[in-house]
């Protein structure tokens, strides 16, 4: 992972002031970065979405394909998750460098994605046992500053709420086997129930108190940090203990409750900012990758 | 046309009969659990340790059907150098499924699961080993599950830190896991694979999930902590302390086996 080196003074001084509640830019313990969400950006994709949480740059592009179902589940679609990091965050992640973190951040997105409540995969079935939409989420990692899990937590719901699957049409022709059509129209499509979709939290355990949204000098100086997606609804679906040190179990508790309490507060901006930019409609000013 | 003499071509792609099992017919996971096992009970445990006889130390575990052999080898000089490996030595984690362990047939390369579950394992140990004690040094850690019918990645943790223990790999304490698989308001205990796979799909219930733990007992540390599905937040926190008690009374058995293995080799002077 891109890290950085941080002296023992250096250390000394920000688990000081997390003591107090003061983080080095001024923040409080429990304080995100200014984050800033922006979707359809990318043209090709059905739904997209890029995210700047301080430093951190992530784009996530979402294709929907038709595939054929999982035998186990013939009437549900599912999700297939990659993460690219890619080399423009940091030289380290050139050629395979990077596969590592991407394997580890694709791994924990299956994780939180399985549930039958996140994301309603029937909608997702176009004829039980033989067609489903599949949707390969595609997250690339443009600038590295800590906090990834979150950062593209969020970026995949905006996109899922972007997404916009066209409408199919299944028609039977005259030897009896079933054929697709795509409706003519393009603006004819389904859209996603992105209400349930959870958020990660990550909360890094520096000193005796925890932080959310550590960037990597924090990160330099935490042992231990725990994982938490949160729904709208307070229910967690996924939780990891990350990182080298041990945790206490009391400790955990309190990272637990703080992290849905933390969670179940982003969802409700979240969704707000998502209507509202959708609501502006063609007068919607495109700001693009260097705004 | 050249022929490819050298593999075997079987068909491109095979599923397991099962699939076409007719739904009525298939087994029915059991609601509650049958013979002497209650809900908060962990499987009886077989461990031994020191069966590899050219590894520096290893340990077999078996808890119901699963069966994990774990093998450990080093210190030994690390093959990447980096700055960091000057103070702390590695620990390299490999966790393998056998093919034939689950019910649908693994593939030996190790998949995107296997790697993950690599690197929980890794995780849950670092903790409890004095790496500081090894600098410029790797530590390998083996774990090949010959038989998976549940909590695998719970016994492994606790096999690995057994094979660590016969070692001699200097540890603060040993890591014990435990895991427990949570459907509605009811909570079971070392789920076999039935349990632990079994109501997912059905259920549409609420409160689905499965919680790992890996804890070091006599320090009271958490070590390793892994949740799926969805679940409250306090049926989370009661999973984590059910998962706890579940750790604390495994601890006897593990002792027991690593006193034995030490009496093996190092016999007490006659009198």
């Amino acid at each position: 992972m891109a890290a950085v080196k941080v002296c023992e003074a250096e250390k000394v001084y920000i688990m000081h002031g997390v003591r107090d509640d003061l983080r080095l830019d001024g923040r409080g313990c429990e304080d995100y970065r200014h984050m800033e969400i922006e979707t359809d950006v990318v043209s090709n994709t059905d739904g997209s979405a890029k995210i700047s949480l301080g430093h951190t740059d992530v784009l996530v592009g979402i294709k929907a394909e038709i595939g054929k179902p999982r035998p186990m589940v013939p009437d549900e679609g599912y999700l297939e998750f990659f993460v690219d990091c890619s080399a423009n965050a940091t030289p380290e992640f050139e050629g395979r460098g990077g596969e590592e973190l991407g394997v580890e951040l694709s791994n924990t997105l299956y994780k939180v994605f399985n549930n039958r409540h996140s994301l309603d995969l029937r909608s997702l079935c176009i004829c039980p046992g033989e067609n489903c939409w599949v949707l390969y989420v595609d997250v690339l990692l443009l600038q590295c500053d800590g906090n990834l899990f979150d950062a593209i937590s969020i970026a995949i719901k905006a996109a899922l709420f972007n997404t916009r699957i066209p409408k199919v049409h299944i028609s039977e022709d005259e030897e009896g086997g079933k054929e697709i059509e795509l409706s003519d129209d393009p603006f004819d499509c389904m859209r996603l129930n992105v209400e349930n979709v959870p958020c990660i939290v990550t909360l890094c355990k520096i000193g005796h108190r925890h932080v959310v949204d550590a960037t990597l000098q924090e990160k330099a100086c935490s042992v231990a940090s725990l994982l938490i997606a949160v729904t709208h609804t307070g229910m967690v679906t996924c939780v990891r203990k990350m990182g080298g040190g041990s945790l206490d179990p009391e400790s955990i508790f309190e990272m637990t409750e703080a992290g849905k309490r933390v969670g179940k507060s982003l969802h409700a901006p979240l969704m707000d900012l998502l209507q509202k930019e959708e609501s502006l409609g063609k007068k919607r000013q495109k700001v693009g990758f260097l705004g | 046309m050249p022929v490819d003499t050298k593999r075997i071509r079987g068909p491109e792609e095979s599923q397991s009969p099962l699939l076409f099992l007719s739904p009525d017919k298939a087994p029915k996971a059991p609601s509650s659990r049958q013979g002497v096992r209650g809900n908060g009970d962990v499987r009886p445990v077989f461990a031994r340790c020191g069966l590899v006889s050219q590894a520096k130390g290893s340990a077999y575990i078996e808890a119901g059907n699963t069966k994990i052999i774990c093998s450990v080898y080093g210190p030994k000089e690390t093959e990447r150098r980096d700055e960091t490996d000057m103070k702390t030595g590695r620990l390299v984690c490999d966790f393998r499924l056998a093919p034939f362990s689950c019910v649908k047939r693994g593939a030996w390369i190790q998949g995107s699961e296997e790697r993950d579950l690599s690197a929980t394992l890794m995780e849950s140990l670092r903790p409890g080993v004095c790496l500081h004690r090894y600098p410029r040094s790797q530590i390998d850690v083996n774990v090949m599950v010959l038989e998976n019918d549940g909590s695998v990645l719970a016994h492994a943790v606790t096999c690995a830190s057994m094979a660590l223990a016969d070692a001699g790999i200097e540890m603060y304490d040993i890591v014990l896991g435990c895991t427990l698989r949570q459907s509605g308001n009811a909570c079971l205990v070392d789920p076999s694979y039935a349990e632990e796979c079994g109501s997912w799909q059905e259920g549409y219930g609420d409160n689905q999930g499965c919680v790992t733990l890996a804890l070091l007992p006599n320090l009271n540390q958490v070590s390793g902590l892994n949740a799926d599905g969805e679940m409250r937040e306090d049926t989370l926190t009661e999973a984590m302390r059910t998962c706890m008690d579940g750790c604390h009374k495994l601890y006897p058995v593990v002792q027991q086996a690593l006193t034995r293995a030490v009496k093996k080799k190092a016999p007490p002077p006659e009198k």
